[in-house]
């Protein structure tokens, strides 16, 4: 009989707890408590599906991309997000096993609205701009809220994570080509970019969260703070971001949409326009402007292909 | 397993180069083995050289649990083992205007095999 | 013949660059196709895997478009993007749309389509390149020699395909002897040189027609002898002919697509 099992419950916590403590990484296998388990699968299936969905917006742009050599680089990228989706989605899996969940059953929590994709995949691209601002700002954020996870408690999520965050390096430098050729373009170009950023800008500072649960009823901050999944709160890694990306943004001749925004010295932080946050809640409910298009064509490729898993389901070798 | 699936999941092995070790990439889903392998180097190796793959189905695999972790524990006291304990050599020799063979040395006189 | 340092004949170069158009057509436009497959393969693992075919197909059309640059024919990125449709090359099967629905609504894709218009096109493409090798044109075979080292996965991947969905329900059956069908009505022109045959195949670029034909049929024994079936025969070149300029709509609509941005300012830097 095994030792562990005869540990009580409190027992099995506080050593988990010690061990996060420690610095220690908790595997799939390992005895986590319940409330770890669904923080884990909530931040990252969410995170997973978002990646998956978050290829939609851009791969609209894939076949218009302007040069052959955009064509190509933007094609990686997209091909990188799906594949990010795949590392995370394995992690959730994984995590959803004593469920008897799969991945058939994460796709299912997607179309019925029960698992959400992030603010930013829920709009519209209207330009090339668009496509550019995504992969520099869009993807910018993303660093800042990926890197604070990667020292994650949650070993196989740590691991997902440092492979991501090496071809973020990648698709952060995409972006900026994109800008920076359009910056430095023609007079239609540059519009485009000041459009895009005009476009984005109050998605980008939704990317992050509110501040606090107070601003809009619910925030998964606390808990994985606590469990050591994560480090900064979201308005730090806002911060961090503005701190990292308004001087890239006026360097190019570029404007910010909100004329208020500055850096308090005796603060210390940057004082901004809150974005509409009822419309943050409107959009993580799927009521943004593309988010039942994009579900949509999501559901719509999933059944439309039953055929072929259902054909190699069959096969056993 | 009596249920079919589509979704099996199989751990990816690759070595980078011929003569590197095999190491451990990710898992994946795949129907079979045979799928497995078509998708593995461009799910994980896109950017990387790979010289060789390794699929294998994670039932095939016997792994620990956290009872089974504890027998790995070991104390440090096996100096015995090790050229850490050996290391007063090095003084002795010199008083024989020796110099000491260490691992660095010894492993030099294969030439510069990589 | 002359080689890439010599000064070329205008019937060399002419045969030449209509080879050339024909090879960067067909890979341009079969990846554009692929492209748009992009997020809506039936798996996540497969969407990542066949995203890289495309990417190293575009690469190879990039790759002969550059060889036409070479040439004088212009910039690659004016070939690729700014042609009309009456002014390409490549064959009809290249062209044709993944299925039904335009990719920017809710398209519903075809991936029996996909997966042996894919594998019928590439085991042509590799029968090619072979040949290619060996062409006299020294620019040319040395691109070939490149791109072959890229077609060993992209033939493993699509035979895959083929042998495992055409061994498995009859639902995976039915659609893909459908696809073999589609597929098969276009191959007439995937072989052909179109109106330049006589001067491509006098030219030692490539191997004629017919040989190629055969090149293709005997390597396609095996993989159907695994799902036994028999090779279907290669038709004639229809009357319309991508070689010759004759294309469908779907040509005119994806090249009114992949040039959207470049069209804007085809002066500009992107």
């Amino acid at each position: 009989m095994s030792n562990l099992a005869m540990k009580s419950e409190e027992e099995m916590l506080e050593q988990f707890i010690e061990r996060i403590e420690a610095g220690d990484k908790i595997e799939a296998d390992d005895w986590m408590p319940e409330e770890y388990r669904i923080a884990l699968i909530k931040l990252i299936s969410m995170h997973g599906i978002s990646e998956i969905m978050g290829a939609l917006p851009e791969k609209e742009w894939v076949p218009k991309a302007p040069t052959l050599h955009r064509k190509l680089a933007i094609m990686a990228k997209v091909q990188d997000e799906m594949g990010h989706g795949q590392l995370l989605l394995r992690v959730a899996e994984d995590l959803l096993k004593p469920y008897g969940k799969t991945r058939s059953d994460i796709m299912q929590d997607l179309f019925n609205g029960d698992l959400k994709f992030h603010n930013v995949f829920h709009m519209d691209t209207k330009s090339w701009g668009d496509a550019g601002l995504i992969g520099w700002l869009v993807d910018g954020a993303a660093i800042i809220t990926q890197t604070n996870m990667l020292g994650s408690s949650y070993g196989p999520y740590a691991r997902a994570l440092q492979r991501i965050c090496a071809e973020e390096v990648f698709h952060a430098q995409h972006g900026e080509a994109i800008i920076m050729a359009l910056a430095e373009g023609t007079e239609e170009q540059r519009t485009m970019v000041q459009e895009a950023i005009n476009h984005w800008w109050e998605s980008l500072l939704m990317f992050f969260g509110p501040a606090s649960k107070e601003t809009t009823g619910s925030s998964k901050q606390d808990i994985t703070i606590k469990y050591k999944i994560r480090k900064k709160t979201n308005e730090q890694l806002r911060q961090d971001f503005f701190t990292k990306y308004i001087p890239r943004i006026l360097s190019l001749g570029l404007k910010l949409p909100d004329p208020t925004m500055h850096y308090d010295e005796e603060k210390q932080m940057w004082i901004y326009q809150q974005p509409d946050w009822s419309e943050f809640k409107k959009i993580i409910k799927n009521q943004g402007p593309r988010s039942q298009a994009r579900l949509n064509l999501r559901r719509t490729s999933y059944e439309n292909n039953a055929w072929v898993r259902d054909a190699l389901a069959a096969t056993t070798n | 397993m009596a249920e079919k699936t589509f979704y099996r999941e199989f751990e990816v092995f690759s070595k980078r180069t011929p003569s590197s070790a095999f190491q451990h990439q990710f898992s994946l889903l795949a129907p079979n083995k045979d799928m497995a392998f078509i998708m593995a180097q461009e799910n994980f190796m896109r950017r990387e050289p790979v010289a060789d793959i390794w699929i294998i189905d994670r039932e095939h695999i016997r792994s620990m649990n956290a009872d089974e972790k504890l027998t790995l524990g070991r104390l440090d006291n096996k100096q015995y083992r090790t050229t850490k304990g050996y290391g007063y050599l090095k003084k002795k020799w010199r008083h024989y205007e020796q110099q000491m063979l260490d691992e660095k040395e010894i492993l030099s006189w294969g030439g510069n095999s990589k | 013949m002359s080689s890439g340092e010599n000064v070329l004949s205008p019937e060399y170069k002419k045969a030449l660059e209509n080879l050339l158009f024909q090879l960067a057509d067909d890979d341009f436009l079969i990846s554009f196709r692929g492209s748009e497959w992009l997020g809506l393969a039936p798996h996540i693992e497969e969407d990542v895997a066949s995203s890289s075919i495309s990417q190293d197909t575009m690469g190879h059309a990039a790759m002969f478009y550059t060889l036409l640059e070479d040439l004088g024919a212009g910039k690659a990125d004016d070939l690729a993007h700014l042609r009309e449709a009456q002014d390409r090359r490549n064959s009809v099967l290249a062209e044709r749309v993944n299925g039904e629905g335009y990719y920017m609504e809710t398209p519903k894709y075809d991936w029996a389509y996909a997966v042996v218009r894919n594998f019928f096109y590439t085991q042509a493409k590799k029968v090619k390149m072979d040949s290619l090798r060996q062409s006299n044109y020294k620019p040319l075979a040395e691109t070939a020699v490149k791109v072959n080292m890229e077609l060993y996965y992209h033939l493993l991947h699509w035979k895959t395909w083929f042998i495992q969905l055409l061994n498995s329900t009859d639902e995976a059956k039915r659609r893909m002897n459908e696809a073999i069908e589609l597929v098969m009505k276009d191959f007439g022109d995937v072989f052909s040189y179109g109106d330049e045959k006589t001067a491509i195949e006098q030219s030692g670029l490539i191997a004629g027609e017919d040989q190629l034909k055969e090149g293709w049929k005997s390597n396609m024994a095996l993989p159907f002898e695994c799902v036994a079936m028999k090779v279907p025969d290669i038709p004639e070149a229809s009357a319309k002919n991508g070689r010759n300029g004759d294309h469908t709509e779907e040509l005119a609509s994806a090249l009114t697509t992949l040039s959207e941005v470049y069209r804007l300012d085809p002066a500009a830097a992107w």
